[in-house]
């Protein structure tokens, strides 16, 4: 052996340790290091065969995103098949900013070597940098489309930031709502294969404007959207707004208009980047339509009646209860919901008091309207018969309080038909004050005047009140006078239904029966309503609709509610409202009535009318004001049942582009 | 030993040397020499396209002068007809411009016409183009609307020196705007995947829900002149079937297009007049 390899061979001994025997505390450490390994690979095992779907979901979750997109909402018919309310195509001009990552990065770039040449000791921060960039990548394609349709908008950054951090797979819009000018230059001009698009949504389009509006009822925006048959309620989720029905048959029926939402699952990079093609993909659904009862040209002939004044209108159809028209007036243009209210018109809308959906939710005394149902009870009680006479001198004294009538113009005899026909005050407070508020009461709740009618519509009143001696003494803890009971039989005092209501009578009265249960459903095999009789003998109820018809030929509505070939029933009212303004009495406000069903010989529409009058103390008969309207409505009714409207046409609705 | 073994993977040396220096060379360099390499390769199918009209000459050179007499005849009714109709045009045109002074109507943008020989057709389902025998030389303009006896044509979407590329109506990358024939509402036309030697089609979207079209009752679908490129009324092409879409929106349609845009020989460019 060389010298060389002697001293190699020392130092291989010196520095690997051998063995050459078995040594036990060696062989612990063996142990030792086994178990770590065992452990490990234990380990391992758990966290690769065990923890195996709790990882891949962890992973799933992370890197995939999920776009919901609203489906279109249900259209509205009216119940010949005309579109109320429908869909207008909405085009805006979007920008996919997935698209431009490499655009972002370029000119983060760019705008950083910009500073570091010019040496610019005000060198934004790399994150405003990063804004700068964005921004400018941005405004660079709204420029695109500026110059394309002739426009100078520009990019607003802090909305532009906010799309990034929160809703960075959507679409940015850059223009909304486009003429159809804009989007067929843009359609032209932009390159197929641009992340410039034109994107299509949908919005609320009301083709009769204001008609129906309080009944139709708008919608606002939400992003609560769920897409049932799309999976990944787990995923983190961008949601494209939508609609909710706020108020009326839109927000009565949301779970019926409302459309199925569709959606996209991607996968996206760890920047948040979409990765093409998307791993699932759901199309929205539009939601389903509903007919409405709703007669259009009714709806519109009773707005037109209303006009300029402040009231309600209802017609209904006697047998089916379906209803043809519903008006409150003042109201407005369902178009200015789309896209939002501005505050200008929400404020206007406000002022005029066109919120309040009168027919529905107001409340009014009926005044003598009333008579009819205190005539029936009178009837029903045996107190009244058609050969009941009471000798009037205009005024009629209770206690120490004198009753006159209204206008006092009628003297002397008076029999069943006549106190009807000319709505004699005195003739019914003798009669009332026999009957007594208790059967009056009674006879009220038979009639279901003291309950909501159950009408498809949010926000009926409750508010409405049949007196009687122990509601007095319950509310206003005094006791019932025999003036209450007076004032109560003309409809008066603290008596209060809605016109819904008051329409709901009529129609129950034109049938014989007690309960009409209103509808705003269109369905042609519909089932006649069918309630408690009214319980009058043949005799009795002629004599009740003769003097309801003889209001409309010689009475109170003669000269504003007859209509030339149908026989109508009515009767008028007029009742008193005190109006009160910051704790001042300004007076009383009258408010006009008039309620009717025609034709005579075979029932099948029923009106209430109720007009407000918005001077203190000014006149408001209800046959010169409220008559002129139901006389509108069965004008038109007259005129359609004369010329039957054609076959139903395939309901279809035209988009309009451009309002 | 190595040497043969270099000697065997030569090519792919070059071949990875060659992507190399292309990956490395700056955007301004490959721009040129792609455009050098388009314009070199221009003079040979434009000469191509001389021989082929020289052989079509020389084939019609074999028909008997009864047939040329016959022909000749012909021509000369065409031309009178189509005299009589520039003269209608030309009434037709005064007109309108009276109109369009009286009731301040915005006038249409107007048009030179250029005709061109196509020189190349170059299908694909991904692209469906034709490159015509005119460029810069004549002013054409890139984005130019092209027009055949058929109706649209396509757009021009390249501009070289003596040549240029239009894309055909039936290729994917063309879109405008469109309307159904007596109807003023705006929807999307553009051009579908093509199989080669497949009947040219294309698509229509946002198509009113009152639009009607089947194959049996087809709807001519022209062009809307909103979208500031194509003149209106030139034909794109037949609506043979709309379907609504799932969101009842809109509906989306298939559109037949002229076959002959398949075996396309002369094609007339519309340069804006403004563009010159």
């Amino acid at each position: 052996m060389s010298r060389a390899s002697a001293s190699h061979a020392d130092r291989s001994g010196n520095l690997v340790e051998t063995h050459t025997f078995f040594q036990p505390r060696v062989f612990f450490f063996y142990l030792v290091v086994l178990a770590l390994l065992l452990t490990l690979a234990g380990g391992l095992a758990y966290q690769q065969l065990f923890k195996t779907d709790i990882y891949h979901e962890a992973e799933r979750v992370q890197n995939q995103r999920r776009i919901l997109v609203p489906g279109p909402r249900g259209n509205l018919y009216d119940r010949e098949g005309r579109l109320l309310v429908g869909n207008r195509p909405r085009f805006a001009v979007v920008l996919y900013l997935d698209e431009l990552r490499t655009e972002f990065r370029k000119q983060y770039i760019q705008i950083r070597k910009n500073y570091r040449e010019a040496n610019d000791k005000d060198m934004p921060s790399a994150r405003q940098m990063e804004r700068i960039a964005r921004t400018t990548v941005v405004q660079r394609y709204l420029d695109q489309v500026n110059r394309a349709i002739g426009r100078t908008a520009h990019v607003d950054t802090t909305d532009l930031m906010r799309h990034f951090s929160s809703e960075m797979l959507l679409p940015y819009t850059l223009i909304d709502d486009l003429s159809p000018e804009e989007y067929a230059h843009l359609i032209e001009h932009l390159p197929v294969r641009s992340p410039l698009q034109v994107y299509a949504s949908s919005t609320r389009a009301y083709p009769y404007k204001a008609a129906a509006a309080h009944v139709l009822g708008f919608v606002s925006t939400t992003v609560d959207l769920e897409a049932a048959d799309l999976p990944g309620n787990d995923l983190t989720t961008f949601k494209m707004k939508g609609t909710v029905g706020k108020d009326g048959i839109e927000r009565q029926f949301d779970n019926i208009l409302q459309g199925q939402a569709g959606g996209t699952i991607f996968r996206v990079d760890p920047a948040g980047y979409r990765i093409n093609p998307p791993l699932e993909k759901r199309l929205p659904v539009q939601g389903k339509n509903l007919t409405l009862s709703i007669d259009i040209d009714l709806q519109q002939a009773a707005e037109e009646g209303l006009l300029d004044l402040i009231g309600a209108a209802v017609a209904i159809d006697v047998n089916t209860g379906e209803i043809l028209a519903l008006a409150s007036l003042p109201n407005y243009d369902l178009n200015d919901f789309t896209p939002r209210l501005s505050f200008a018109k929400a404020q206007q809308i406000a002022e005029s008091g066109a919120w309040t959906n009168r027919a529905i939710y107001g409340v009014y005394p009926p005044g003598s309207t009333f008579k009819i149902l205190t005539a029936i009870a009178g009837l029903r009680s045996g107190i009244l018969t058609p050969a009941s006479v009471y000798d009037t001198d205009g005024s009629f004294t209770v206690g120490r309080r004198v009753f006159r009538d209204h206008g006092g113009c009628v003297t002397g005899e008076i029999d069943f038909r006549l106190a009807i026909e000319q709505s004699v005050n005195t003739y019914f407070y003798y009669y009332g004050l026999q009957i007594g508020a208790e059967t009056l009461a009674a006879e009220s709740r038979r009639f279901h005047l003291h309950e909501q009618t159950g009408i498809e519509l949010p926000n009926e009143s409750r508010r409405m009140i049949v007196p009687d001696a122990a509601w007095k003494k319950k509310v206003k803890q005094e006791s019932w006078y025999p003036g209450d009971t007076a004032n109560f039989s003309i409809g008066q005092g603290d008596l209060q239904i809605t016109p819904l209501q008051m329409a709901c009578f009529m129609a129950s009265v034109a049938r014989g029966q007690t309960q009409t249960k209103p509808t705003l459903i269109h369905d042609p095999k519909r089932p006649k309503q069918n309630s408690e009789p009214i319980g009058l003998p043949a005799d009795q109820y002629q004599a009740l609709i003769e003097g309801m018809e003889r209001v409309v030929t010689k009475g109170t509505a003669r000269r504003f509610g007859a209509v030339e070939g149908l026989r109508i029933a009515g009767k008028t009212g007029t009742a008193q409202r005190e109006r009160w303004k910051d704790g001042k009495r300004l007076g009383m406000l009258e408010l006009a009535w008039y309620a009717c069903f025609a034709p005579i010989e075979k029932p099948e529409i029923a009106i209430a009318v109720i007009v407000e009058g918005d001077t203190p103390d000014e006149s408001y008969a209800g046959g010169a004001y409220a008559a002129p309207v139901a006389r509108a409505i069965l004008q038109k009714w007259l005129e359609k049942k004369q010329r039957p409207a054609a076959a139903p046409k395939e309901p279809i609705f035209k988009p309009v582009l451009s309002q | 030993m190595p040497s043969r073994r270099f000697d065997q993977a030569r090519p792919f040396a070059t071949l990875a040397i060659v992507v190399l220096v292309w990956l490395l060379l700056p955007v301004a360099v490959k721009s040129f020499l792609r455009v050098s390499f388009f314009e070199f390769e221009a003079p040979l199918e434009v000469s191509a396209s001389y021989a082929r009209d020289l052989q079509e000459y020389w084939g019609l050179r074999l028909h008997s002068n009864t047939d040329l007499i016959a022909a000749g005849r012909d021509m000369a009714r065409l031309h009178a007809a189509y005299d009589n109709n520039i003269q209608q045009n030309a009434e037709l045109r005064g007109q309108i411009e009276r109109l369009e002074s009286l009731l301040r109507l915005p006038s249409f943008p107007e048009y030179r016409s250029e005709p061109a020989r196509v020189v190349r057709r170059d299908f694909s389902a991904w692209w469906q183009r034709v490159v015509i025998r005119k460029g810069k030389n004549f002013g054409i303009v890139e984005g130019s609307p092209v027009v055949f006896t058929g109706g649209v044509a396509g757009r021009v979407s390249e501009v070289r020196a003596t040549t240029a590329i239009v894309e055909l109506v039936s290729s994917p990358n063309v879109r405008l705007a469109a309307v159904v024939e007596g109807d003023t509402r705006p929807m999307s036309y553009q051009g579908g995947i093509n199989p080669s030697f497949a009947p040219p089609k294309g698509n229509v979207e946002f198509m009113p829900l009152d639009i009607f079209a089947t194959r049996t009752a087809p709807r001519r679908l022209v062009t809307s002149g909103l979208g500031g490129v194509f003149p209106p009324g030139l034909t794109i092409g037949y609506v043979v079937s709309a379907d609504p879409s799932t969101d009842g929106l809109f509906k989306t349609g298939e559109v037949e297009l002229d076959s002959r845009l398949s075996s396309l020989t002369e094609v007339t460019v519309l340069v804006p007049l403004e563009a010159n």
